[in-house]
């Protein structure tokens, strides 16, 4: 059940707080030997949490929609008192002081936390593989990746072990798991929602959001954590709308463009089918679509990969002289490659970031959003070194990263929506973006385009 | 990048002497390619004709006393 039902059972006194949460736990027992979402489960805490809630509703003191929402929290996500392990033993023992501002404006908001969800370590990989806590599963088949860096997020929703997630998303981290484990997963415009005690990974691409099994959810939680915060030096200032007010499902006249470069790409051809059909589904709603191109769109992975790895070994440059060893040896390598880029070739990925993102900015002045699929490919089996995305073979990480960092580039808001399904049973997403700071425009496009359809409602076996 | 101006073992030795990274043994063998893998993947940024362009830092989105409220939490954390 979703945040936006649950929260209106709680209000007619259907369904309590302590009930849910205790479903949840259940559920969790039921399915984490097989998913392996969480790195810190909170159950104690978590009923304590319910029952405080459970009382605040009866008594009148109900303080909004996340109300006795039971959430997970990406273990990046600073909680005082409780380990945040960034998914490296490296950080086993760490425990924060303070929350984040994220977890700060959720626990504010009455939600629930059950616990810190598994990921890529040191958000360092768009797989979900982790030696030191172990893989995060698909729950739409085990043996397949969930995706990352934020894969205990995406198998947690996806499998009904928590309402809410957060994950964070660098070259995709949130939309990738989202669109391989069939759910919805925003990144919102760059500093929108507070970076303010994540674990960095890039500073200049990292991007806190929610992750979800509905639009309405993640526009509840947008707006519980979306504004600014002082404490982040990225964080901006921008009007923060009610992002529930723009779902009413009327997109008619918003104008979609369909970039031709990215069905140029790699992409497995059920993928783009399902896709095409997805943004048909827009057009019968009303939207103008159009095709429109993006020729540095094919620039989005030297850009990235350049900044991304020269941020990544800035941050991690201590901890690599004194406990590479005790690293996730991919992730090892990676920082260690990101040591050899000069400061020259990162400037000039810099220089190329500007031109990229202005001519990303000038397309969307012809359109309002941006259509196209978040995954050339269906989830790859774990470990996988490269996918078959049509006729080429890709690496796995070039392959998954193909589409979403182009977002991360721009800080453009970015959301994937399921939309299908493939010969196996894996899900396919739609990938919509829209202009900075227009986050409610892209929840508007993917909500309508949701209730036009029935794949978010299917449930994975597990 | 034509194999011969792809990066020698020796200039990686040296490299990762200059940046600090421990290449003994099997994890030197291992690293090499990789290094050699994005410094190649870093040419096709050389190609992208940038005279003019000014590096995007868009991470640093300073509006107005932001600076001056830094420090404060609006969090309530």
């Amino acid at each position: 059940m979703s945040a936006g039902q649950l929260s209106r059972l709680y209000q007619a006194g259907k369904v309590s707080p302590v009930e849910v949460v205790d479903a949840h736990l259940a559920r969790i027992n039921a399915t984490e030997p097989v998913l392996n979402s969480f790195t810190t489960l909170l159950p104690e805490e978590a009923q304590a949490a319910a029952r405080r809630a459970e009382s605040e509703i009866q008594a009148g003191k109900f303080r909004g929609p996340l109300h006795g929402i039971p959430v997970g929290l990406k273990d990046l996500y600073n909680t005082a008192g409780v380990r945040t392990t960034s998914g490296s033993r490296i950080f086993d023992n760490f425990v924060p002081g303070e929350d984040c501002t994220v977890a700060a404006r959720l626990l504010q908001a009455g939600a629930i936390l059950l616990g810190k969800l598994n990921m890529h370590p040191l958000a360092y990989g768009p797989t979900g593989e982790n030696s030191d806590y172990g893989h995060m599963h698909n729950p739409w088949d085990p043996e397949v990746v969930a995706g990352g860096s934020s894969g205990g997020s995406g198998s947690a929703v996806a499998a009904g072990q928590c309402t809410i997630a957060t994950g964070s998303d660098t070259g995709g981290s949130i939309r990738i798991p989202a669109a391989l484990c069939g759910i919805v997963g925003f990144k919102p415009t760059y500093g929108l929602v507070s970076k303010h005690g994540l674990t960095p990974l890039s500073w200049s691409l990292d991007h806190p959001g929610p992750m979800t099994r509905t639009v309405e959810d993640a526009a509840l939680a947008m707006n519980a954590i979306a504004g600014h915060d002082a404490r982040d030096p990225a964080s901006a200032r921008a009007d923060i709308p009610d992002y529930t007010n723009g779902l009413t499902g009327d997109i008619r006249g918003l104008r979609v463009g369909v970039p031709q470069e990215f069905f140029e790409a790699p992409l497995d051809p059920q993928v783009e089918r399902a896709v095409r059909a997805a943004i048909d589904v827009l057009a019968d709603r009303g939207a103008a679509v159009t095709e429109v191109s993006f020729p540095m769109f094919g620039q989005s992975d030297p850009i990235s990969t350049a900044i991304i790895m020269a941020e990544a070994a800035a941050y991690y440059r201590d901890l690599l002289s004194t406990d590479a060893d005790k690293m996730y040896p991919p992730v090892r390598l990676r920082l260690e490659a990101g040591l050899f880029i000069s400061a020259a070739d990162y400037l000039r990925a810099q220089q190329a970031r500007s031109m990229f993102n202005e001519q990303a900015r000038r397309l969307l002045e012809q359109v309002d959003l941006l259509a196209g699929p978040t995954e050339p490919v269906t989830a790859p089996k774990l470990l996988s070194n490269s996918v078959q995305a049509g006729e080429r073979k890709v690496g796995t990480v070039t392959a998954l990263t193909q589409y979403t960092r182009a977002y991360n580039i721009t800080g453009f808001p970015a959301v994937s929506v399921p939309c299908g399904f493939d010969e196996s049973g894996l899900p396919i997403g739609l990938h919509l973006a829209g202009r900075p700071f227009d986050d409610a425009t892209v929840l508007r496009a993917a909500h309508a385009y949701e209730q036009a359809t029935d794949w978010g409602q299917q449930r994975p076996p597990v | 990048m034509p194999e011969d101006q792809r990066l020698s073992y020796d200039a990686f030795l040296a490299l990762a002497e200059a940046v600090g990274v421990d290449v003994s043994g099997r994890h030197g063998e291992e690293l090499f390619p990789i290094v050699q893998n994005v410094l190649s993947g870093l040419d096709a940024l050389r190609d992208i004709d940038t005279a003019g362009a000014e590096p995007d830092m868009a991470f640093v989105v300073e509006s107005k006393d932001a600076s001056a409220e830094r420090g404060q939490d609006s969090a309530g954390s």
